[in-house]
């Protein structure tokens, strides 16, 4: 598996928690990229820092828990997640209160961001 | 550089979030509903144009909507034309 392992890999998590299936589907794949020794960035914009609220109550809902398991990233090696700054204020979301540790950016930084990484997925 | 692929209509969240992180000198291929954004003169297309990035539009995603003329200063790419673009541009990101 040579090869596989220089190359860095962005996921832009875009959509809200419970809304569709684009919120697990994100964790899939970053579970299953750091479980390849790649190494995963994550980067919530627009809707997607609504997977940050602490808080979230799935139990009555037969759903599992997207705050949990984003807490769980740091287990697995996940440790660069980045937060769009403008939605974060715009939902009036708390980051310090949030699963796990991140990093605010204004607009101009993640576009920078995109261009540190050798590929990009939405979700 | 990056190659932003645009499949959402000009009123979805995917539209906008696209734009925010979209920076000079990118490349933005614009396909089906997101040609509606291209259109000549609209708010959306202004907002493409400021952006600082090349817009292209998929030709038949464009005829389809009836927009051939009204595409002014877009870039028009048939599949072969897309697909070079992707070969030119090895940094990708899909919104839809």
């Amino acid at each position: 598996m040579s090869g596989t392992n220089d190359k860095s890999l962005l996921l832009l998590v875009r959509h809200s928690p419970y809304g569709s299936s684009l919120a697990r589907a994100s964790i899939d794949v970053a579970l299953a990229a750091a479980a390849f020794d790649q190494a995963v960035s994550l980067l919530f914009v627009g809707d997607g820092v609504l997977q940050l609220l602490p808080e979230q109550q799935t139990e009555q809902q037969g759903v599992r828990n997207q705050g949990k398991l984003l807490a769980s990233l740091p287990l697995y090696d996940i440790e660069q997640v980045y937060v769009d700054a403008e939605a974060a204020q715009r939902y009036q979301l708390d980051l310090n209160t949030a699963p796990l540790n991140t990093q605010a950016l204004d607009r101009e930084a993640m576009s920078r961001l995109l261009l540190t990484h050798d590929h990009l997925l939405g979700f | 550089m990056v190659l932003h692929t645009l499949n959402a209509s000009p009123s979805s969240a995917a539209f906008a979030d696209c734009l925010r992180l979209i920076a000079p000198g990118d490349t933005l291929m614009l396909l089906g509903d997101a040609v509606y954004g291209a259109v000549t003169g609209s708010p959306d297309r202004q907002a493409l144009d400021s952006s600082g990035a090349e817009i292209c539009v998929l030709r038949e995603d464009a005829a389809i909507a009836g927009l051939d003329n009204r595409l002014e200063g877009a870039t028009l790419l048939d599949m072969d034309g897309f697909v070079e673009l992707t070969e030119r541009i090895s940094r990708q990101l899909a919104w839809y």
